[in-house]
């Protein structure tokens, strides 16, 4: 589903943030990218999705190798993967089941579907209740989980969270983390980027391991460092 | 379809309630442009029609000798029609000329009773296609044996001309001027509204969003705004140019003012047209391109 053979970025500013990145995952994968602040994570993660271009190297997802993706193309590839950002990005100026529905909007879909939808996953996620609230009003968790939501719900191949549980209680995140289990399950490849030392060792599932750009291990049910 | 088209024009009320008051000013600096535009419109439409009817008097005409054979004058009235500058030649015969005498005299017909046969001479009434030319056609006119006389309209009129043709002009380089500033102000404007709504845009290309998605809310808040000011600019001008030229035709009543319905619906129809191009045009230009990359 995601391949990259020799992939480097240097930023304009010289930063080496990923450094010759050879890496295989699968359909229906779950993947942890751990390493401390700084190592690549989420700009591992930008390359899936193109928001950036490698400047060496070939991504390719879902058979497509994104250097050669056109532009007028984007917007397509990025219907095939939901992300949930570092920084949130939600839309405060609408409420929550607004924030959901925008990644059907976006692609036009009828209004009654994007209703049936919305609502199921609102469900799912556990925040039917909040559906009218507005997005500021809701604890750090519960954002954590609005931002899934709007990743999932246009039912993605491959869903990226970039540090879903950081600056979460350990039984939120716990939370949040069996939902993402249960996303895996359905079929979808997740990749998730995260400090959580905690949840990444009870999770059990593969880890690779990013430190200055490299990647310095890749293991099947790993933890979070050796 | 029907669906995005109800989304566009969601979000661009959602924009522009947003920015209200970058907005309100918006419309009403485009009001103000339309309004200008409008007036120098009027102006040049009303000179326009001023203009060509003086121009449709404006003929040269050339008095023949008598008793010229038939031959001969339509070999005259062929080579003059030939000339630069000509658009048309009509042949008026003595007793054309008699006729129309008569017309013009009317009640008065005894006037003419005292004169013996038809003092009147035949003449050729040549029409130009500019006034420009006038002055040169009765001087080559005048070189032909067969004609006694060249008059043709005078300086005074075609100074008149001038001066109209220069207001004219003047006034079309008011309005492209005025035009330029009205999209740089769109621009702008629609620029704030875009930086306004980097987060909303930046969101939808980042869930899929193709580029023409992401432009049309802000067409559509373009195009609001460009028919809105638009329609604001029309009803002002319409009840100022009622008032003012019923006022003026009290003073001057053959003033030359038009205040056809065609006219009237003319000029709203360029000004409706114009704030649209404004808006829309003001809102691609700041739309250029939508950035899929992330910083
Ligand atoms: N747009 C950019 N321009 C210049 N340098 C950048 C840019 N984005 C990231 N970097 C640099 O690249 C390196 C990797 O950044 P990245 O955000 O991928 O780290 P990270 O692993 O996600 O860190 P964190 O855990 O703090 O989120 C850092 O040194 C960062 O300063
Ligand atoms: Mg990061």
């Amino acid at each position: 589903m995601i391949r990259m053979f020799h992939v480097f970025k240097t930023f304009p500013n010289k930063i080496h943030a990923l450094w010759d990145i050879n890496i295989h995952i699968k359909k229906g994968d779950f993947v942890f990218l751990v390493g401390p602040t700084g190592a690549g994570k989420t700009t591992f993660l930008k390359l899936i999705y193109r928001g950036i271009l490698p400047t060496k190297g070939q991504v390719i997802v879902d058979g497509v190798n994104l250097s050669r993706l056109k532009p007028s193309l984007i917007p397509y590839l990025r219907r095939e993967i939901g992300v949930v950002f570092q920084d949130f990005k939600l839309l405060y100026d609408r409420n929550v089941f607004e924030n959901v529905a925008f990644s059907l909007r976006v692609v036009g879909a009828k209004n009654a579907i994007i209703k049936k939808e919305v609502n199921e996953i609102l469900n799912i996620i556990g925040l039917s209740h909040k559906k009218n609230t507005n997005p500021h009003l809701l604890s750090g968790g519960e954002q954590q989980k609005l931002c899934i939501a709007r990743a999932i719900v246009s039912h993605p191949l491959i869903l990226l969270t970039d540090e879903p549980t950081g600056n979460l209680d350990p039984e939120t995140s716990w939370e949040i983390m069996k939902l993402l289990f249960k996303i895996n399950v359905w079929g979808t490849t997740v990749v998730v980027a995260s400090h959580d030392k905690l949840m990444v060792d009870k999770a059990q599932k593969r880890v690779i391991r990013l430190e200055q750009g490299e990647v310095v291990s890749d293991t099947k049910k790993g933890i979070y460092s050796q | 379809m029907l669906r995005n088209i109800l989304f566009y024009i969601k979000e661009a009320f959602l924009s522009a309630k947003k920015n209200m008051v970058v907005s309100l000013a918006t419309i009403i600096s485009l009001t103000a442009a339309l309004i200008i535009v409008g007036i120098f419109l009027i102006i040049s439409f009303n000179i326009d029609n001023f203009i060509a009817d003086i121009e449709s008097q404006l003929i040269a005409v050339a008095y023949l000798k008598d008793n010229l054979s038939e031959e001969v004058i339509k070999k005259l009235v062929q080579e003059t029609s030939e000339l630069p500058g000509v658009k048309e030649v009509h042949y008026i015969s003595k007793e054309d000329a008699l006729q129309k005498l008569k017309e013009d005299l009317k009640e008065h017909e005894e006037i003419l009773a005292g004169i013996p046969g038809n003092p009147l001479p035949s003449s050729l009434e040549v029409t130009v296609t500019d006034t420009k030319y006038l002055a040169e056609i009765a001087l080559q006119l005048g070189q032909y044996s067969e004609i006694e006389e060249v008059n043709y309209g005078g300086e005074l009129t075609k100074n008149l001309i001038l001066v109209f043709d220069f207001v004219r002009k003047t006034g079309l380089a008011i309005i492209l001027v005025l035009l330029f500033i009205a999209i740089l102000i769109m621009f702008s404007v629609i620029k704030i509204s875009v930086h306004s709504r980097q987060q909303e845009i930046e969101i939808m290309a980042l869930v899929g969003a193709t580029s023409w998605f992401i432009r049309w809310p802000f067409i559509i808040e373009g195009f609001l705004k460009g028919l809105l000011s638009s329609l604001m600019a029309i009803f002002i001008l319409g009840r100022a140019y009622l008032y003012y030229v019923e006022q003026a035709k009290m003073i001057i009543p053959f003033l030359p003012i038009s205040l056809e319905q065609e006219f009237i619906i003319k000029i709203d129809i360029i000004l409706v047209l114009l704030g649209i191009f404004i808006g829309v045009f003001g809102s691609m230009l700041s739309l250029r391109k939508i950035s899929y990359e992330e910083l």
